[in-house]
């Protein structure tokens, strides 16, 4: 090697070691929502990466210990709280032997706290009611305010850790939340179209659409939180349905759908598989465009 | 198959409902709608939820754990035997408990995470299962443990036997560490390094003894006299994801140390020699669970060889007063093994088979074969029920053996998940 190749090569690496990526925060995320919002926030300012996909059951992912070495080097932990991810964080948190991602760590964000809460129980709960988050509905991300919420919440923290792109993080939400406001006006005909209207859910999980929509939510698939449908329960439900001329069963794309075709096919009601987060269809890689689709097909469902 | 059974089973009851009989209808109605199912649960959750908190977040609603108490669970592991010669059972029992398992968890600490186990069993009474301070805040990305815990020697003995996928330990290792697997009192420090690109660990403890204390044995003095004497393993995790589905573990493991051997005689009132023993082994996992068919759908190839490493001679005042006469004390070396695969076949049901191999140092080496399969249904993810059938072929011309083991396993409270 010449000793000009040498030079160059030095001088490069010493200009990437300088470069602004070399000083992005690392920000690992559970969900591909958070990540998405965290992207557009940070901008090239963070290194973002999710542990979950949007295709994949958030309740269950497994604790694999690649993950492990996403969040050793962390900046950030951003998690969407609630106990959503209760049976694979700990081991994650744990395994990556990172302070600053532990709770009461600089990094450590539970984004819920930011959050107004839906189905908080004010009395006891246990297990006899199925799944259910004893500190809150967690599907939150699904309320476009809520999206506003947590852009919010990591434009302070990622200004609290890179206090030297405040301004750039500032001008990143702003940019953010025109584009969700822009997109919120533009859906304003399908939510008309979507008020009030009937329909079946699978989980849980739609409760914040739900109440961003104003569509009304008259059963659900699972008989209760996280139980998979029963014979009886499919039999009152498919009653349900025919009172109350419900007109489509929303479910995740991560649940079988055999059963929701079943009913479908006792009362003609629709099945429309809407992805829960960025990344449930290949289309959806931003959250704006994942309320809109979602939002749209809803619509389009209920006519 | 399952497409027709799954048919049947869901027909059975909304066809039979829908035939439309007004008194049928009220009662479907009253169980979609009235009783506590996730409709009825949230109506109520509406109700409770007044317009002054509807807008509060979280954290202005205040700590969740303002007394700042440890999560505390119980794991509850109950064993039915209906094997056809009699109860395969320790103490006899057809219908046992197996074991209670008390956990309290939490920070100590901003430095400490404690962890605590206590075992409760008809056979053992009470007993520390686990009690271990974990330090979190070590440089280098260290972690260290100081107290009882799982020994990380192999990759089933660091799970609870209550989580196994199978009843029981694989005769391996019930034959080389204990029937409840191994644990260790002292210290235990990793590191998760990845210099190649891939995840690995490197975990090594020095511990009080390789094993528990033997009842009744009296050795000339105790195996830990000296430092030598203690139990030190070691083991290094090596885990690559071979796709978003699919992924392996491929691990190597030891562990040394002095223990107490039975000489099956008394001479000068010892009935024990102090002997290192040495179990060196690998293991090897293949996972596979597709992300968006998880909840349905996974696969686990598993298997694990071991190998007990003993003096290959007796003990010089064992040799010369036994004689020809055998003795209890293992001697040379002792190889054994298993492979464990288990498929889920719907949300809630797994099938899973394993074979068992080992030269048995308790039978003189005899070579043992076992061969079993499981059906394990979880109503939910705190319950579990297990049947499991097995052939069990001691070898060296004893009659083999068929077991059938019910089990049933719940678990109340913030159980900590179990290590992937």
């Amino acid at each position: 090697m010449s000793t000009t190749k040498f030079l160059l090569i030095a001088a490069g690496s010493l200009a990437l070691y300088a470069s602004p990526a070399v000083a992005q925060l690392k920000v690992v995320t559970s969900t591909t929502d958070l990540a998405d919002i965290a992207s557009e926030v940070g901008g090239n300012r963070i290194n973002v990466r999710h542990i979950g996909e949007g295709y994949q059951d958030p309740h269950f992912i497994e604790a694999k210990p690649s993950f492990v070495l996403q969040l050793r080097n962390a900046d950030v932990w951003a998690f969407v709280g609630l106990d959503l991810e209760a049976g694979w964080m700990p081991l994650l948190l744990d395994g990556a032997r990172n302070q600053k991602i532990r709770r009461g760590g600089s990094g450590y964000v539970d984004v819920s706290r930011a959050i107004p809460l839906l189905d908080v129980p004010r009395s006891g709960v246990d297990r006899s009611q199925g799944d259910v988050h004893a500190l809150g509905n967690p599907h939150y991300w699904l309320d476009p305010s809520n999206g506003r919420r947590i852009a919010q919440l990591f434009k302070a923290k990622f200004t609290e850790l890179d206090p030297k792109n405040a301004a750039a993080y500032d001008a990143n939400l702003k940019a953010f939340e025109a584009k969700l406001a822009a997109a919120e006006r533009s859906w304003q005909p399908q939510l008309a179209a979507i008020r009030g209207k009937p329909v079946v859910a699978w989980h849980t999980s739609w409760r914040y659409l739900a109440n961003y929509t104003k569509m009304n939510i008259v059963g659900f698939m699972e008989p209760k939180p996280g139980v998979p449908p029963s014979p009886s329960h499919l039999a009152g439900l498919i009653q349900t349905i025919k009172r109350t001329g419900a007109k489509v069963i929303i479910m995740e794309p991560f649940y079988a759908r055999k059963t929701a075709d079943f009913v479908a096919s006792r009362t003609g009601i629709k099945v429309l598989i809407l992805p829960p987060s960025v990344g449930g269809e290949r289309a959806l890689t931003d959250y704006v465009q994942l309320l809109k689709s979602d939002i749209g097909k809803l619509a389009a469902a209920v006519q | 198959m399952r497409r027709y059974l799954l048919c049947a089973a869901l027909l059975a009851t909304p066809v039979a409902a829908i035939a439309q009989s007004p008194q049928r209808d009220s009662v479907a109605r009253a169980d979609s709608i009235a009783r506590a199912d996730s409709i009825a649960i949230v109506r109520e959750l509406e109700g409770q939820q007044t317009r002054d908190t509807t807008d509060r977040t979280a954290a202005q609603a205040g700590p969740v754990n303002a007394r700042l108490l440890p999560d505390i669970s119980v794991v509850g592991d109950m064993i039915a035997d209906f094997s056809p010669k009699g109860s395969t059972q320790e103490g006899g029992q057809r219908f046992g408990i197996r074991e209670v398992e008390i956990a309290l968890q939490a920070a100590v600490d901003p430095y400490f995470r404690g962890d605590v186990f206590i075992g409760l069993s008809d056979e053992e009474g009470a007993a520390i299962e686990q009690a271990y301070l974990t330090a979190t805040e070590l440089p280098g990305q260290f972690e260290a443990r100081l107290g009882r815990f799982l020994m990380p020697v192999g990759k089933q003995i660091t799970t609870h036997r209550h989580a196994l996928h199978t009843i029981e330990f694989p005769y391996a290792i019930q034959s080389y560490f204990g029937p409840e697997g191994l644990k260790g009192t002292g210290v235990y420090l990793s590191r998760v390094i990845a210099p190649f690109g891939f995840y690995q660990e490197i975990i090594a403890t020095a511990v009080d003894r390789f094993g528990e204390a033997p009842e009744g044995l009296i050795s000339s003095e105790l195996p830990n006299k000296t430092l030598k004497g203690l139990g030190y393993s070691a083991r290094l995790r090596n885990y690559w994801d071979l796709s978003e589905a699919a992924n392996i573990e491929l691990s190597f493991s030891g562990i040394t140390g002095v223990r107490e051997q039975e000489i099956g005689f008394e001479v000068d009132g010892f009935t024990a020699a102090n002997r290192r023993q040495s179990v060196i082994g690998t293991d090897f996992t293949y996972r596979w669970r597709p992300l968006q068919q998880g909840l349905y759908k996974s696969f686990i190839l598993q298997a694990e060889l071991m190998q007990q490493r003993n003096p290959s001679s007796l003990p010089r005042f064992v040799e010369s007063l036994s004689g020809d006469e055998a003795s209890l004390v293992p001697v040379g070396n002792f190889t054994g093994g298993y492979a464990f695969t288990r498929y889920q076949t719907s949300r809630r049901t797994f099938l899973g088979a394993r074979f068992d191999f080992l030269d048995d140092p308790a039978r003189n080496g005899a070579n043992t074969r076992a061969a079993s399969g499981y059906m394990e249904f979880f109503p939910s993810e705190f319950s579990k029920l297990v049947a499991g059938f097995e052939r069990y072929m001691p070898g060296a011309g004893d009659k083999a053996l068929n077991r059938v083991i019910l089990q049933a396993t719940f678990a109340l409270g913030p159980h900590k998940p179990h290590p992937f």
